[in-house]
């Protein structure tokens, strides 16, 4: 009897990210979403006669940046080579890629696994890198009745491969893989990586074996463009490959394609019937030779790896996973919130609550009162429009923390805030809301409102042993101060009161 | 199969239908191109040479967009186009 339960799936994937540069990766035709076709091409890109291919520095800034964010070793060379295929995508036959000679060599990326539920954090792992190698982008084909039409816009975008070991063992570590990279590359800098505009796009490579057995033949599912399509094809291949085996069948070795529609897998044609890509060293571009000037320059760019960042706010800062997790997944909001915890360092963790709630919810329902979308679609964080400055925010902390203010009516306050931009303490001003903390005018009150007979039995009640009895006598003294009483106070006068 | 190459393969790369008599003739005169070429790789010479194609970072070119051709640039010099878009024969890599 054999079962799944005993089978191993053994996963490596190769992300292919547009880098975010201006100009294409040998040319300087721009590049850009949504553009008509053919309208961003030079005689470069075309590789047309007489030209000659020029190496953006931004493009290869961009991938060093990437391997010093990843931990990797950037040698002091790199190179190109020629790819040669027969395909229309392609205008020059071939496509400028690095095969020997890669910009970024080894790294690794740190994921999370998800925990046992929202709240708890789940298993931290490794993910080795193989390297990463800068190359362009092919143009884009549609199909169209007996013909196929071909946009070269995307031809010559600088387009960064990153290629992992085959370090992943499920789908939920591939998710978390491409969560984590999607993150250190966005907050670097380095590529926007939005799906929807094709900028990330996955080859998945696929084999499963009994625990401890070499790897077993693996199938390559290309050209995912999503992070469910990976994960969901892992789950369908995991499970084909199970059943293949299971009855007896080899795998073969083949590429694959996945039909997100109907989520399932199917054999690709070749786009050659023999692969054999020929590879040569690119005789138009010389070896790159990098300074290590550049290398330390760019160093000093590489920010704060999100999940040290999460530890310093759970072991530093003694903020709790969830806030502290929604904070560190956007690197302006975590730096934003340094920002207020700087203004007012004693309450990180009201600053947090304030920050991954309050502030949040607000300015994703501006954001999608400004560009109509609903709920479903949340539309960009944008801080650099956020009316309230961290300064402010920690200003409001600070007078709950002081008691000035109740954390019922900070909310209502950072309400206001939102709307005007106010400082707290002018808003608590303007509208009448300092608590009353005057011990003296409150010891009266409580003294007037126990002698009140309609709470005698409230008294005996809390005498007699009930708690919460002491409640009822709260109600009449803040409708006395118009709610302004500090809660706290009137509890401990109460309690003296009542001996 | 001659030595470091398979006649076949090659002749079904380059797409090219050849006789028993041609492959014969190919495989001799491409064994001795490629000998030719191993002589070279095996010559004792200073590593500079490799040097000769090293550019430092100056040579790189700079992030700044310049411009386009435009689309109907682009497509007058293809044979068919359609649409701002090069027309060509149907290819098909989606499920079928």
């Amino acid at each position: 009897m054999s079962s799944s339960a005993e089978w191993e799936v053994v996963i490596g994937l190769e992300v292919h990210v547009q880098l975010r540069t201006r100009a294409k990766v040998f040319a300087s035709s721009s590049w850009g979403f949504g553009q008509e076709p053919n309208e961003q091409v030079d005689p470069v890109v075309l590789g047309l006669p007489g030209t000659l291919p020029v190496v953006n520095r931004e493009a290869v800034e961009k991938s060093i940046l990437f391997g010093l964010v990843v931990g990797a070793e950037i040698p002091a060379r790199c190179a190109w080579d020629r790819k040669n295929y027969f395909y229309p995508d392609n205008p020059k036959n071939y496509q400028l890629t690095q095969k020997d000679f890669p910009v970024v060599v080894g790294g690794s990326v740190e994921i999370e696994l998800p925990g046992a539920s929202r709240n708890v954090m789940g298993e931290h792992k490794r993910i080795r890198l193989h390297h990463a190698h800068l190359e362009e982008d092919v143009g884009k084909l549609s199909h169209a009745g007996s013909g196929s039409l071909v946009d070269y816009n995307r031809a010559g975008v600088p387009l960064l491969e990153i290629v992992t070991e085959p370090d992943l063992r499920s789908a939920a570590e591939a998710e978390a893989f491409l969560r984590s990279l999607v993150a250190m590359l966005t907050q670097a800098g380095v590529a926007d990586c939005d799906m929807e505009k094709g900028q990330l796009r996955c080859d998945c490579n696929v084999s499963i074996r009994r625990p401890g057995a070499p790897l077993g033949t693996r199938t390559e599912t290309k050209n995912l463009n999503s992070i469910s399509s990976v994960r969901d094809t892992v789950v369908y291949e995991t499970a084909r490959q199970i059943r293949e085996l299971e009855a007896g069948r080899a795998i073969t070795q083949e590429t694959r394609g996945w039909n997100a529609e109907l989520s399932r897998g199917y054999v690709l044609r070749d786009k050659e019937d023999a692969h054999d890509y020929r590879y040569f060293p690119d005789p138009d571009i010389p070896t790159l030779e990098l300074s290590r000037a550049t290398v330390e320059r760019l160093a000093k760019q590489v920010p704060e790896n999100l999940y040290d960042r999460q530890r310093r706010y759970m072991d530093k800062l003694g903020l709790p996973f969830t806030a502290a997790s929604v904070l560190v997944a956007d690197r302006a909001l975590a730096e934003w919130f340094e920002a207020a915890v700087a203004a007012h360092p004693a309450n990180p963790q009201g600053i947090a609550n304030l920050v991954a709630n309050d502030l949040l919810r607000d300015l994703s329902a501006a954001a999608g009162a400004a560009t109509g979308f609903g709920e479903a679609a949340p539309a960009p964080i944008s801080l650099a429009s956020c009316p309230i400055k961290p300064a402010q925010l920690a200003g409001l902390v600070k007078l709950t923390d002081d008691g000035v203010i109740s954390k019922q009516q900070a909310k209502e306050v950072f309400a206001e805030m939102f709307r005007s931009g106010q400082d707290a303490a002018a808003i608590v001003d303007a509208k009448g809301l300092r608590q009353n903390s005057d011990t003296g005018e409150l010891e009266k009150i409580v003294q007037e409102v126990i002698a009140d007979p309609a709470v005698a039995k409230s008294i005996a009640e809390y005498r007699a042993g009930n708690e919460k009895a002491i409640n009822a006598l709260k109600g009449p003294i803040m409708k006395r101060t118009q709610g302004k009483a500090n809660p706290g106070l009137i509890d401990q006068l109460l309690r003296k009161a009542l001996g | 199969m001659a030595e470091g190459f398979d006649i076949d393969h090659l002749a079904k790369l380059a797409r090219l239908n050849l006789t028993d008599a041609e492959k014969a003739l190919y495989s001799t005169q491409l064994s001795s191109i490629l000998g030719h070429f191993r002589a070279l790789a095996e010559a004792d010479l200073p590593s500079s040479v490799d040097d000769a194609r090293v550019v430092r970072e100056a040579a790189l070119r700079s992030d700044e967009p310049g411009p386009s051709l435009g689309a109907e640039a682009v497509t007058r010099i293809a044979p068919a186009a359609r649409d701002g878009q090069i027309s060509v024969p149907r290819v098909v890599d989606d499920e079928s």
